[in-house]
């Protein structure tokens, strides 16, 4: 097990952005259609015609502006040969990348869904900003190796936005199975994780490498500390859950706007 | 468990290039510096001083011509704050993403190591050519996800060079982790792999989504289902065997100048 991250392990958003220029372009990635679907609605967005990606990937973007903001949802869209929504860090990173090289965004929001430990506190249905992100599944045991493996990052801090906004605040831990093995339950909770994805902290990689800020809304469909079978309980809440993830988002786009970065 | 795929799930590789012409631009996903040095050096290749990569991006690209092929080594780089070799399946997805757009490359070789099972008939410094690439760690218990997790795909056919070059051939499963747990054990014996490695995979997406014609070499350093503890024997063979795909690198950039890919 990783020793317990330092100050100068914990990798810091320093944006290359204006912090305090009002935002002006942002990119929201999110990684299944059904998750992205009410937002689409709700900003009366359009899906790109002519591709911003190359050819061959499967990558969508839908866009518009919505009071006074560029909005560009990213989503991986389905494989092309399985017919599945492309999750997972993978995609999730070549999109994250492909899309700051392409917009230049002022911020970068991850929204999606999460599994949730009630033993830290998360109900179905909550909505959390994440304040770090780290991979549990990404398993080094060599020193230093080990660090990058977890590859721990903090989200943009937004202490207003989450006050304002009632969010509740906690660590995310992210792996590429929506299972969970013994090895994976030790790595969240040396993660000091509450909330479980799929790409949050791929996501947040690429954001640290070129230097974008970014943050991470996830909405809990299933209680992966609880009884039920997470694929049942996520499938089950999955459509409900979405529709609390894009109230969130709503809420968080809404507030931005007029906003700089220093003032979330 | 994932229902064993069939033909129409296997992505195959159907390259764009006119596999008839003769190969001319060659990229080398190389992982680890210590994996690319030996290379480098055989191939004269000079690191680039004004970066193909975009800015706070670690890769490095090493390039030269080798007779008469245009040869470019990519490697990750160092991560910014940790200092070690970006290894796995987010940074190799990115940066073999990055270099096809930026070289165009008829063929891309992921290079590096793999660990090794004995019970399959892998033996320390053999090199093997991947007849197909699959993930081990990443597991989606929902139908047609599961096989998406797999991400089961060929390697672009070259049953020319490896009898020429008396390679041996064999599955390569792909992970996250150094270590393997029993459900990655599982995996990995589902996905009929000899040899096991951090990177393949992941590079198979990217070439397939972008349809680049791909193989990959990898060379074992550390026997799996041995009784040494895996990161002692990786850390102790690391550099004779880097010698040793060196080598065979070399053999395989020799066998391919001046023909084309159909003539692989």
């Amino acid at each position: 097990m990783a020793p317990p991250p330092t100050e100068d392990d914990i990798s810091n958003q320093e944006p290359s952005t204006d912090q305090s220029r009002p935002i002006s372009t942002i990119v929201i990635i999110i990684a299944m259609q059904t998750e992205a679907l009410p937002l689409v609605n709700a900003f009366e967005l359009t899906e790109d015609t002519d591709s911003l990606f190359p050819k061959g990937t499967p990558w969508v973007r839908y866009h518009g502006t919505y009071k006074g903001l560029n909005v560009n949802i990213i989503w991986p869209g389905k494989d092309a040969v399985l017919g599945v929504d492309s999750v997972g860090t993978v995609s999730a990173s070549l999109v994250t990348y492909a899309a700051i090289q392409a917009l230049q965004p002022d911020l970068i929001i991850n929204a999606g869904t999460a599994g949730g430990f009630k033993a830290k506190g998360a109900c179905i249905g909550d909505v959390y900003v994440a304040s770090e992100v780290a991979f549990h599944d990404r398993r080094i045991p060599i020193p230093v190796f080990d660090l990058y493996g977890v590859g721990l990052r903090r989200g943009c801090s937004t202490p207003n936005l989450v006050k304002e906004l009632d969010f509740k605040v906690g660590k995310l831990s992210t792996g590429d199975s929506l299972d969970m093995t013994p090895q994976d339950e030790a790595s969240i909770l040396a993660n000091d994780a509450v909330i479980k994805d799929m790409e949050g902290a791929a996501v947040g990689y690429v954001t640290d490498l070129l230097k974008a800020p970014a943050i991470f809304v996830k909405a809990v469909t299933d209680i992966v500390d609880g009884d039920k079978p997470t694929s049942e309980e996520f499938l089950h809440n999955l459509s409900a859950v979405t529709v609390a993830l894009g109230k969130a988002v709503t809420r968080v786009v809404d507030y931005i706007s007029g906003k700089s970065l220093k003032e979330l």
